[in-house]
């Protein structure tokens, strides 16, 4: 019998498994639209809108009071100096003295307490998920809650903070900050006050420009430091409507969107995109996509922007170069019920877009979902890189697609595919599309579930979620929203691909993708059975941002609630309902892309039954969020599941050659840098609620020993 | 009943096996409730394994509190089968074949630990 001790020992792996994260957010709703989008018919995918005379991205020229020029690039390598890495967000460095042979002799140099953990009602609501920068001899991050911290990037001590004072009722599903931007005004003296200015949205979205070098608030920039995102949104509610990730800037225009908590109301904060002037804190422009040219310059007085418009939540990249900002939108607000929107949600949701960063106009835009319901929004930052010899711009979705776009056109680089014949469901069978597009360059997803793909950790629990498996309604890839019956959407809202995106390592030409592979366990629930309120009808504390995203939404406005059991785990024993693995890592070819390695990521270690740790190494494969680094070195760093491992994988094989145990979950990007001719990695190690890590503080930098 | 009364003792293998009882009892109870499911998964259009092994082991569980033998030989049918149905269904996957595996060789050797009781014991039909 001993054979079977293997089996024992996994059954204790078997256990909780903790599903998922993820981000969604979404936007929208319905509202008048006034100047619906010249659109493309929705079986386009990429859509380029007639320019307007001199939109143009090489329009050095307009004469408005902004600057316009491409302005100079900072350097990945010695600096991590951007979201992304370098400006391209490529995630790859090309420093190289940490590699596959020395990673075993990494030791931890310093860790650093943002002091920043939950007090009172944001208890249950921390995933910070934030990424440093690094410039200069510093490192710039904000914390959770939007502390802007400076620290010394050779001995971890801090040279700054600011605290912008956010109150814990700003919180929206989560306290998250993934970054700051840096910007250096040209036309600035060395040493003028602000001359180099870090910029963050906050989550009672406001945008906040301090110093570089003593973190005090740059009087030019609004009102001391301060523009507030709230103007033009409409009536403020704490939590409806904040910023979580780092703006994009570019030609000297910060670019932001922000969150809108999902699933409350169809009457939403609007998704609209705006720019700002990176000195003077100006508003150069705004992208209202339901009246893109009515409110350019802001909505007229006593009105606001279009309301349930499709939001970005996650973080764009900025095109120095072609002057462009390519935006990842979600969805609209509502996710789960479309039959209301407007022509022009319907254009753009799930849509990456093209703006001209200068006017605010649009380029183009390719949309990746049409009549999105199931809460795809796209969370990744797409990717600049040079396909082939041709400018273009690398896109990951929540289906776990990969399309690679022209930079100046959106017309796709490589196939994209149109599943046809889907099924439209007894709901909204008008309005759910019948055809899709996918991409058939790559993709992260798998096949399709099947009843014994169904599992548990005893006969009987596996029993019973193939029990639930028939009983819902499951077509495959997009099958639509239902209320009779529950319905099985998969892959589910965490993805394929989210925030953390993918990092590309342009010398070697691969694509390093981690991703998810968990379903989500839905249905629409009749107006009069739901009881939750949405968030502008809660008393101030009452608001649940803890709960799952959508795990019972009201959708104020739309005929129906939503009820998510997201990763859907087992509701008698918190078991996935689905077998392992719930999470991978993929090598992929950039030339051709075929699959070069893919395995399971993250371990059993933490999980088992009755939440007890097994402290097994196994590689089981758990939900992750939070992208990875790659180096010249030949390695990828990434910690991100939910196994609190921080480690070094060798990009040629794909085996893991270096990992250690973080204070608390890693759901965050790392980064790469050096000081002094050491190289350094680092990644925070902050938790998150949904993944069900445990919530820290510290970021904390490992290197080799010196000599 | 003075006669037995009488006796120093039970006679040998006549006192209860709680072990066996318990056992019993339990793939009694796990089995009706796989047995339930398992019709019902059967109704909805699904596998048929969990209905047949619900059966048997139910019935496993019937003979056992009647300390009969052939509740070993049926409990491995049962359990062959099991092994041969996970096969199919999932092969190497070890992942996927902890829930298939675990519990129903747990119960093989609980069962098969039950032979030296089930010797000492005449049957009660």
């Amino acid at each position: 019998m001993t054979r079977f001790v293997p089996f024992a020992a996994a059954v204790l792996l078997a256990g909780t498994l903790p599903l998922q994260a993820q981000q969604a957010t979404t936007p929208d709703t319905q509202q008048p639209t006034t100047g619906a989008a010249e659109g493309p018919s929705p079986t386009e995918n990429a859509t380029i809108s007639q320019p307007p005379a001199e939109q143009t991205t090489e329009d050095d020229t307009a004469d408005d009071a902004f600057a316009t020029a491409a302005q100079p690039l900072m350097e990945v390598g010695t600096d991590w100096p951007y979201w992304g890495g370098d400006a391209q967000a490529t995630r790859y460095s090309p420093l190289n003295q940490i590699t596959p042979e020395n990673v075993d002799q990494l030791e931890q140099v310093f860790t650093f307490h943002t002091g920043d953990l939950p007090e009172g009602t944001a208890e249950g609501k921390y995933s910070p998920e934030v990424t440093p920068l690094k410039v200069g001899d510093d490192l710039l991050m904000c914390s959770a809650m939007n502390i802007l911290i400076s620290v010394d990037a050779a001995t971890g001590e801090e040279n700054w903070r600011f605290d912008p004072g956010v109150p814990n009722d700003a919180i929206p599903y989560g306290a998250t900050c993934r970054g700051v931007s840096v910007y250096s005004n040209p036309d600035a003296a060395e040493g003028d006050a602000c001359a180099t200015r870090v910029i963050q949205g906050t989550l009672d979205a406001k945008l906040v420009a301090v110093d570089v070098e003593t973190g005090a608030p740059c009087e030019d920039f609004g009102e001391n430091g301060t523009v507030d995102m709230w103007q033009d949104i409409g009536e403020r509610v704490p939590g409806w409507y904040a910023v979580t990730a780092p703006p994009a800037i570019v030609r000297g225009i910060v670019v932001s969107g922000a969150q809108v908590k999902d699933g409350q109301a169809e009457d939403a904060p609007s998704g609209v995109i705006r720019g700002y002037d990176a000195v003077t804190g100006e508003l150069a422009w705004a992208w209202d996509l339901a009246a893109p040219d009515e409110n350019r310059n802001g909505p007229p007085e006593g009105e606001v922007y279009t309301r349930g418009t499709p939001n970005m939540w996650t973080t764009a990249v900025a095109d120095e170069e072609l002057g462009l900002v390519y935006l990842p939108m979600g969805n609209s607000s509502v996710d789960y019920y479309g039959s209301n929107r407007s022509d022009a949600e319907n254009e753009y949701a799930t849509s990456l877009v093209a703006l001209d960063a200068t006017t605010g106009a649009e380029a183009w835009h390719f949309q990746t979902v049409r009549h999105d319901v199931w809460d795809y929004d796209l969370g990744s930052q797409a990717s600049l890189i040079d396909y082939q010899g041709t400018p273009a711009v690398l896109l990951p979705s929540k289906q776990g697609d990969i399309y690679i776009l022209n930079r100046e056109t959106g017309e796709p680089l490589t196939p994209v595919g149109e599943l046809t014949d889907l099924p439209k469901g007894e709901v909204e069978p008008e309005y759910i599309s019948d055809t899709q597009p996918v991409s058939e360059w790559h993709t992260l997803r798998k096949d399709p579930l099947e009843e014994k793909d169904m599992w548990g950790f005893t006969p009987i629990d596996q029993l019973w979620c193939r029990i639930q498996f028939r009983r819902a309604n499951y077509d495959g890839f997009f099958t639509p929203p239902s209320t009779d019956k529950p319905w099985i959407q998969y892959p589910g809202y965490n993805g394929g691909s989210d925030w953390g995106s993918v990092a590309i390592d342009t010398d070697r030409g691969i694509i390093i993708a981690n991703y998810n592979d968990v379903p989500n366990y839905n249905r629409l629930v009749p107006r009069d059975e739901v009881t939750s309120k949405p968030i502008n009808e809660m008393e101030t504390g009452e608001s649940g941002g803890a709960n799952a995203e959508g795990a019972a939404d009201p959708q104020s406005g739309s005929p129906y609630g939503i009820s998510v059991n997201a990763g859907w785990r087992n509701d008698l024993t918190g078991v996935p309902c689905t077998r392992p693995p719930y999470g991978g890592i993929r090598a992929i070819d950039l030339e051709t892309g075929e699959t070069l390695w893919d395995r399971p990521l993250g371990t059993a270690r933490r999980n088992g039954p009755f939440g007890i740790p097994s402290f097994l190494p196994f590689d089981i494969g758990t939900p992750n969020n939070g992208g990875s680094v790659v180096t010249a070195g030949g390695l990828v760093f990434i910690a991100a599941a939910t196994d609190n491992l921080f480690r070094a994988i060798d990009i040629e094989t794909g085996e893991t050659v270096w990992s250690t145990v973080l204070p608390a979950g890693g759901q965050a990007n790392p980064i790469t840098y050096e000081v002094d001719g050491r190289q350094y990695v680092m990644v925070s190690a902050m938790g998150h609620h949904f993944m069900e890590t445990p919530v820290g503080d510290e970021v904390i930098a490992w290197a080799l020993p010196e000599n | 009943m003075s006669d037995i009364a009488a006796s120093p003792a039970n006679p040998p293998g006549h006192e209860t096996s709680w072990g066996v009882k318990i056992l019993g009892w339990v793939c009694v109870l796990f089995g009706a409730v796989i047995l339930a499911g398992g019709v019902w998964l059967i109704l909805l259009g699904g596998s048929w394994y969990y209905g047949l092994a619900g059966l048997g082991l139910a019935a496993t569980g019937i003979l056992l509190n009647r300390y009969m033998m052939e509740a070993v030989w049926l409990y491995l049918v049962v359990w062959v089968g099991t092994v041969a149905w996970a096969w199919w269904e999932v092969g190497t996957n070890w992942w996927a074949e902890v829930p298939r595996l675990v519990a129903p060789t747990l119960i093989l050797v609980l069962v098969l630990l039950c032979i030296p009781a089930l010797r000492r014991h005449p049957s009660k039909l």
